[in-house]
């Protein structure tokens, strides 16, 4: 076990023009901790883990895995081990052998790679397993099994590419819960790289968000959730997607279609309201909340709750996250509770909890810290 | 838990790059320059040395004995002279302008016939495919004497139905005709294989889609399955071509240029020129205007071939 | 409309069976053996009536209209032991066939992986001369080759056969092919295991090679068996002739014999056709695969 450190990493594929694959970035991993990079596809997260792992060359930048740097190393001397999407298991080897081959190869005596083997096909219930090849494995067990050829060289450091995005949607979440739970027993230094930000929340003692190989914000689930640092991070985290109300402040009060806040400490400018489906309500008990008019389009009903898509009157308009552009459509979409089911067509009144409300600076995305919560300005009767 | 670091921590980076990096950047270098450090002699000494030499010697005369002597451009001007020469390019194209699409149609249909689940299918595919692994000196004799004039068994067929006895290879108008019967035997399975193996990809949901549009088995087969043969069929077509343009063995073996140069190709005049003749020289200047040939032949059809797969969009 | 709360899931009926094509039914024999019985017949007529002839006497071939032989003549396989060199043609070609295609194997590997997987300076340019080098048909370099193996002094000599094919520009330019498709993380996750460079190639690609490898093997196989330009250049003497060369010239000088001739060539042929008929769906794809340019 060992702390991680990035200092300055950075990847540019030659071409014209070059591709910058990672800007400049730092980070320190703690020993022991498992971070999540996520982020969408080409923002650069496999490529900070390729690089870690020795499989790209740095092209400026140095890591430092327990003390040692290891960029100039070849990944079999960085003593880290990884899980391949794909799993990568050596097709022509019995599940033994694939478990075997990292000790082998280090010439580990006999006894003991056998000890260690079945030490680690016990702990992922492989050991019925032991004499298949991969091809008759399923797709749960061959992952497993890239996790045990990881494992068994009791790495400093683990990386793993997207393991479970080619499970079954059960299967993720029943591995997501393995995976977990290995973590803490073993206590290795982790990056988990994926795109699905489900897993990231649930799995990482900390979240790295990038985006065109750029880190977006580092920090702990609840605090990338709660307090994004720009638009990017509050709209990729979190389902459904972040309300983004498209509005315009000035002298401290936000307008966005009939709704007014102020919000103290706000700049002038083109902003977005930033608002969470779960920071809406359908009562109307919350004293000193804005509460307004919606008129519902349609209701996902999913069992353990429904999702109201519902237009505000007023015609606010939603801002669309990959043009930056205001979209038409000013639908929000908040949480109802199963058995509440509005009538698609009906008008239902919400309510907003002020003090989850996100402003953002709409040019930049930059979040805009307020120096005090939102309140509400006028009563908010809705003029059609 | 401590771990011991498992390798000796890199040397310390001090001006330019650490010694392990250029350690690993050598082995890559070695590595592969050793992999393909056979082939490369090999292929240099065999492949290219001799492309070079050979456009020297066409502008030689050269009895491969004796050193040559510099022509210039002698051998190329009386190639365009030479009506032998001319006789052999008309022979090779009439050959291959009859075997080409004579050997792709009869691929197609064969294939396409082939293509289905029958039983005994193993049997009629494989009275197809053996003739592929026949070499082509044991093709050229056994049609020498399946089309023997005096006892062969073809003109003791066509008497039974009435026909008269044909020359075959001893008939100049009839010889080349005869290699090409012959050579589309020996081809036939090669197309088919090639179709087969395009047809069985194609995918089953196509055929089932222009099922339910209610288009009829023979219509699907051009319309739908046809069309998606197409790099199939090109690929056949400029493989057979540059094959067919390079036609020797079954000539030598039956007609040896014969009747009266009715079946004398180009690579069959090359090989006069230059072991029976010893002008090497001039063969070598034939070998290449073939090469030329073959090039420009194939970008045509290379072209074409795209051009048509566009057209269709 | 009754509120859908109200209303009891129905169970709906499992889909019928479809008519099973298998079953007490009589199958129909198709009409297509109409069509491929004759075509089948025809394609085999020629080495068909080879193996007739080929156990007739001489003045049974001179019939006409033919006729069936009234016995076999086993005599004919033998004369042609004994007044040509057959067993000398048959060794030689198995040996040339075996040399080259065991180094085809090693070194059209060894490059294709090169190519496929190492960078190194240089190896954009050798590749394309390579590749330049399945363009040009083979007269163009059938004399200089000639010159070139004179000058080692193979002539008339088995290794004039053998040690211009050792490498072919195909075989490479299809291991290439074979290595590029490999998935790029099996040598990544051995590297990450801690095999070196070499040791990623022999312990996990090697053991795939398998396919790729039967397919190089039969189509060079194929293509030395039937080489004829070359070996008519490059032997002259009998005792090292290669079968087909040694079948044309025996078919040279038996002209009028067609039972003897046919039996030679018949003997000539048994062991690839036995080959081709052990190994046929080997043999089919290796050749359709060599359409995949």
């Amino acid at each position: 076990m060992a702390p991680i450190v990035l200092d300055g990493i950075r990847k540019v594929y030659p071409g014209k023009p070059p591709v910058v694959a990672l800007e400049s970035l730092d980070l320190t991993i703690d020993d022991g901790e498992l971070v999540a990079f996520v982020g969408p596809s080409g923002c650069g997260k496999s490529t900070v883990l390729r690089c870690v792992a020795g499989l790209e060359k740095l092209s400026a930048g140095r890591v430092v895995i327990g003390g040692r740097e290891v960029q100039e190393l070849p990944p079999g001397r960085r003593d880290i081990a990884m899980v391949f999407q794909t799993y990568a298991l050596y097709p022509h080897l019995t599940v033994y052998k694939n478990l075997a081959f990292p000790l082998k190869e280090r010439h580990v005596p006999r006894e003991r790679l056998d000890s260690d083997v079945r030490r680690v096909a016990e702990m992922l219930e492989l050991t019925p397993l032991l004499r298949r090849r991969p091809a008759q494995l399923s797709g749960g067990q061959r992952q497993r099994v890239a996790m045990g050829r990881a494992l068994v060289r009791e790495p400093v450091a683990f990386l793993l590419d997207e393991p479970l995005s080619n499970l079954d949607a059960k299967l993720r979440t029943q591995m997501r819960t393995e995976i977990a739970a290995i973590h803490r027993r073993l206590g290795i230094t982790t990056i988990y790289v994926t795109h699905d930000q489900v897993e990231a929340m649930t799995l990482g003692d900390r979240i790295v968000v990038m985006r065109d190989g750029r880190l977006q914000q580092v920090g702990t689930p609840a605090q990338v959730y709660e307090n994004p640092s720009n638009l990017f991070v509050a709209g990729f985290l979190g389902t459904p997607t972040m309300n983004r109300i498209v509005g315009h402040t000035s002298h401290g009060v936000v307008t966005a279609g009939s709704l007014r806040l102020a919000v103290p400490g706000a700049p002038d400018g083109e902003s977005v309201l930033g608002i969470r489906p779960e920071s809406l309500r359908m009562e109307d008990t919350h004293a000193g909340w804005p509460s307004f008019e919606v008129a519902v389009s349609h209701v996902e009903a999913l069992g353990n709750e429904n999702l109201v898509h519902a237009r505000v009157a007023g015609r606010p308009a939603q801002l669309d996250l990959d043009s930056a552009s205001a979209l038409a459509e000013d639908t929000v979409v908040f949480r109802a509770p199963p058995k509440v089911r509005p009538e698609t067509g009906g008008t239902v009144r919400v309510q907003l909890d002020p003090s989850q409300l996100l402003l953002f600076d709409r040019p930049t995305g930059e979040r805009i810290r307020l120096l005090g919560p939102a309140t509400v300005i006028d009563s908010t009767e809705i003029i059609h | 838990m401590v771990r011991t670091a498992e390798a000796p921590a890199a040397s310390a980076p001090v001006e330019g790059r650490p010694s392990v990096l250029r350690r690993v950047w050598w082995s890559d270098h070695l590595a592969g320059w050793a992999f393909i450090s056979p082939t490369v002699v090999l292929i240099g000494l065999f492949g290219l040395v001799p492309v070079v030499w050979a456009f020297v010697l066409s502008f030689q005369q050269n009895d491969l004995i004796s050193p040559g002597k510099w022509v210039g451009l002698a051998n190329y001007k009386k190639l365009l002279h030479d009506p032998l020469f001319a006789n052999s390019v008309r022979n090779t194209i009439v050959y291959t302008a009859v075997f080409v699409p004579v050997s792709v149609i009869g691929a197609l249909l064969v294939a396409a016939a082939l293509n289905r689940r029958v039983r005994g299918i193993t049997f009629y595919r494989l009275a197809v495919f053996i003739p592929v692994v026949t070499s082509t000196v044991a093709t050229a004799t056994m049609f020498s004497w399946l089309l023997d004039p005096d006892f062969g068994l073809v003109n003791a067929a066509l008497s039974k139905v009435g026909i008269a006895s044909q020359g075959f290879f001893r008939d100049p108008h009839e010889a080349l005709m005869s290699i090409v019967l012959m050579t589309v035997w020996g081809w036939l399975g090669f197309g088919v294989i090639i179709y087969l193996a395009a047809l069985q990809s194609v995918p089953a949901d196509l055929l089932e889609a222009a099922a339910i549009d209610g288009c009829s088995r023979w219509r699907a087969f051009w319309r739908v399955e046809v069309p998606l043969l197409a790099p199939a069929t090109l690929f056949l077509v400029i493989w057979l071509t540059i094959n067919a343009l390079q036609l020797f063995d079954e000539i030598f073996v039956t007609t040896k240029g014969g009747p009266v140069g009715a079946t004398t190709v180009v690579v069959y005049y090359l090989y006069q020129q230059a072991f029976q003749y010893f002008n090497g020289g001039y063969a070598s200047a034939i070998a290449y205007v073939l090469f030329l040939a073959i090039l420009v032949v194939t970008v045509v059809q290379l072209t074409a071939g795209r051009r048509l797969s566009h057209a269709e969009r | 409309m009754a509120h859908p709360a109200l209303v009891p899931p129905v169970l709906v009926d499992p889909l019928p069976e479809y008519e099973d094509s298998v079953g007490p039914r009589r199958r129909r024999p198709s009409a297509w053996h109409l069509l491929l019985l004759p075509l089948s017949l025809v394609m085999l007529t020629p080495l068909a009536w080879m193996v007739v002839t080929a156990v007739s006497t001489v003045q049974e071939s001179r019939q006409f209209p033919p006729r069936l032989p009234s016995s076999i003549q086993w005599s004919n396989f033998v004369a042609v032991w004994t007044t040509a060199p057959f067993g000398r043609w048959l060794i030689n070609t198995a040996v040339v066939s075996a040399i080259v295609v065991a180094s085809n194997l090693v070194f059209c590997s060894l490059a294709g992986y090169a190519f496929a997987r190492l960078r190194f300076r240089g190896s954009g340019l050798a590749f394309m001369l390579l590749l330049a080098t399945l363009m040009v048909p083979f007269q163009v370099v059938l004399i200089p080759t000639l010159l070139i193996v004179k000058s080692f002094g193979l002539i008339d000599h088995l290794g004039a056969l053998i040690v211009p094919n050792l490498v072919t520009a195909f075989g490479v330019f299809m291991m290439r092919q074979f290595f590029l498709a490999l998935p790029p993380e099996l040598e990544e996750a051995g590297r990450m295991d801690g095999a070196s460079r070499a040791g990623v190639f022999l312990k996990i690609v090697t053991p795939l090679m398998g396919p790729a490898l039967a397919t190089l093997a039969i189509l060079t196989f194929l293509s030395i068996w039937n080489d004829f330009l070359w070996p008519l250049v490059a032997i002259q003497s009998p005792e090292n002739m290669t079968m087909q060369l040694g079948l044309s010239t025996f078919q040279g000088s038996h002209l009028t014999d067609w039972p003897l001739l046919m039996a030679a060539t018949l003997m000539s042929q048994l062991p690839v056709i036995l080959l081709f008929l052990a190994g046929q769906r080997m043999f089919v794809r290796s050749i359709a695969s060599s359409g995949i340019k």
